[in-house]
């Protein structure tokens, strides 16, 4: 199926199969086109067709709402092309970088699912192909009959590996969460397409480093961290984790985290902020490389951060409302330039 | 014209942003920088997101969705944000505040906004006003590239190429966005693309070579204009590295 995109800039050609979804056909092509959540929710990959036809495979995604259909208006990551088609988004859009990990679809097969907490489980995907990502990108992931993709964020790193590491947070509604929970995955294979999510790190950012995760927000970080580590970043640059649970119960990956702080035992710091209750006091006989501080992690991280903002790049990950407070603080007090703030909202 | 009332002074905190409807039904934003007043369209041009939940610090408003970020004094697009505000003059009378006269294209314009109010009001009188029907093309490949154009409404498609073999070359909607902007450049005498309005279009067209001996006369405008121009044409080069 043919499609050409005018963007406010310039226009592109690009051929997408039958039924796929006109964002990741054009991401396939190495066009770097707009889009969050690539997943129905934040309406950043609304198009309007100019000509031709789209079929809409999920009318009731929440992104609806930032969509007029009667103008001609759909969401990229939601709708397929019936026939030829010409469309039209109102933003700068450029060819990916040479050099950009350019998503792919590809299957994978789950291993080693495990519970991590009462409500959080851990997996890995050995992928049929190697795939390069970068630290702190998020693939799609959909197991075989099962509607539409969830986003999910490696917590690893590694280059032309054939493994992705996940954690995925169970949720009332959730399809994805509830297939994990339900039985032993193990074997099971899913599909996915990735990798995507521009809050990524690199070496070459030669900053300070501040990561504030609240919950499975700490995916992305995890990945960060292991990045960082590899270079033996923390050798020059300083790092200080902030990871918000609600309660000891709720808290994961300490033993990782005691691991990456012991390399470092200079420059990165690593503080759980427990919203909910305070830590007992076995927590830091357990775990004496790590922190523990009762607060919303915002306001944790706000506390030990004062006067730590200079020559800075920070990364939020987590909740909706997680995010937008560590946002305000990072923008308000911190007086960091938004090009220095990397933030991936779940919802 | 009939004074428009927008709110009460008071209604807007210190530093903070309210969300208010003039007289007569149009939404806008009004921020209080230090007791001075600013009037803005109501919603991000991003994805129409209400900037009254926006962030303010008193000099840049910030929207929390996307971190768009615009100088509060003129609308003016900061760091991420790939549009200006549409600004609103408003005048203060007591204790009440009036939306103040429409700002023009020129005023609100991504090359010449915020510079000194005589260098517009020389720009605009080198400015002819033109109103052109859907279909309307402004210019061809090899015409000669004379004047540029600033859009007040409608909406101007480019094509690159020539005859058959043409490839789309963006569009501008926004009111303020100037094309043809080779008029402004040495050395770039014809056109390279062809201008047609998709539809109904209002447009200022200002003769290149006289708008830069206006701004001549006034370098610090004109050093504001140049360095705009810059980032405006890097845009339509760069990559999403570059960025």
């Amino acid at each position: 199926m043919r499609i050409q995109l005018n963007a406010r800039n310039r226009g592109y050609d690009f051929e997408a199969q039958p039924g796929e979804k006109v964002l990741y056909a054009g991401l396939r092509a190495g066009i770097d086109l707009p889009y969050e959540c690539a997943t129905g929710t934040c309406g950043t990959c609304k198009a309007k067709a100019v000509a031709g036809r789209v079929c809409n495979g999920w009318p009731q995604a929440p992104g609806r709402n930032f969509v007029k259909p009667e103008a001609g208006e759909f969401l990229m990551c939601q709708c397929a092309a019936e026939e030829a088609l010409t469309l039209e988004v109102s933003k700068f859009v450029y060819d990916m970088e040479p050099g950009a990990c350019v998503p792919q679809t590809c299957v994978g097969t789950v291993r080693n699912a495990r519970r991590l907490t009462h409500d959080v489980m851990g997996f890995a995907l050995e992928l049929e192909r190697p795939r390069d990502f970068d630290a702190g990108q998020f693939v799609l992931l959909a197991p075989a009959g099962l509607a539409g993709y969830r986003a999910y964020s490696m917590c690893n790193f590694e280059r032309g590996g054939r493994q992705l590491e996940f954690i995925v947070k169970r949720k009332p509604d959730g399809g994805f969460s509830d297939w994990l929970f339900g039985a032993d995955r193990d074997g099971a294979r899913l599909e996915t397409f990735g990798p995507l999510g521009k809050a990524t790190f690199d070496p070459a950012l030669a900053k300070n480093v501040l990561c504030i995760a609240g919950g499975s927000g700490i995916a992305g970080m995890m990945s960060i961290l292991s990045r960082a580590a590899r270079s033996r970043y923390f050798d020059r640059y300083r790092g200080w984790l902030f990871f918000g649970v609600r309660s000891m119960r709720d808290a994961f990956f300490l033993d990782q985290l005691s691991a990456f702080r012991r390399q470092f035992p200079d420059r990165l710091q690593i503080t759980i902020a427990l919203s909910d209750a305070d830590a007992p006091a076995s927590a830091a006989r357990d775990w004496p490389a790590l922190g523990f501080v009762r607060g919303m992690v915002h306001e944790v991280a706000k506390r030990m951060m004062a006067g730590k903002y200079q020559d800075l790049r920070a990364y939020v990950a987590g909740p909706p409302p997680a995010v937008d407070a560590a946002i305000r603080v990072l923008l308000l007090e911190a007086k960091l330039t938004t090009d220095n703030i990397r933030y991936d909202k779940f919802s | 014209m009939t004074k428009r009332l927008v709110c009460r002074v008071a209604d807007v905190p210190e530093n903070g942003l309210k969300e208010c409807e003039a007289e007569g039904g149009l939404r806008l934003v009004v921020a209080n920088a230090g007791g001075e007043f600013f009037g803005f369209q109501a919603v991000c041009p991003h994805q129409d997101v209400p900037l009254c939940e926006g962030l303010f610090d008193g000099a840049t408003l910030t929207c929390h969705m996307h971190l768009w970020q615009w100088d509060i004094r003129t609308g003016s697009p900061l760091g991420l944000a790939e549009a200006p505000l549409q600004r609103y003059p408003l005048a203060r009378e007591g204790e009440d505040l009036y939306l103040g006269g429409e700002a023009t294209a020129l005023d609100v314009g991504e090359l010449f906004n915020g510079i000194a109010a005589g260098t517009i009001e020389k720009l605009a009188a080198l400015a002819r006003r033109e109103s052109h029907q859907p279909g309307a093309v402004l210019y061809r490949p090899g015409d000669p590239a004379e004047d540029f154009f600033v859009l007040d409404s409608g909406r101007v498609e480019f094509l690159v190429g020539r005859g058959d073999r043409t490839a789309p070359g963006g569009f501008m909607l926004k009111k303020g966005e100037v094309f043809g902007w080779a008029a402004l450049l040495d050395g770039y005498p014809v056109r390279i693309a062809s201008a047609r309005c998709l539809e109904a279009s209002l447009l200022l067209r200002i003769n290149g070579k006289a708008a830069l001996r206006v701004l001549e006369g006034d370098p610090s405008s004109g050093f504001v204009v140049m360095r705009r121009l810059a980032a405006l044409i890097a845009r339509y080069l760069a990559s999403s590295g570059a960025r």
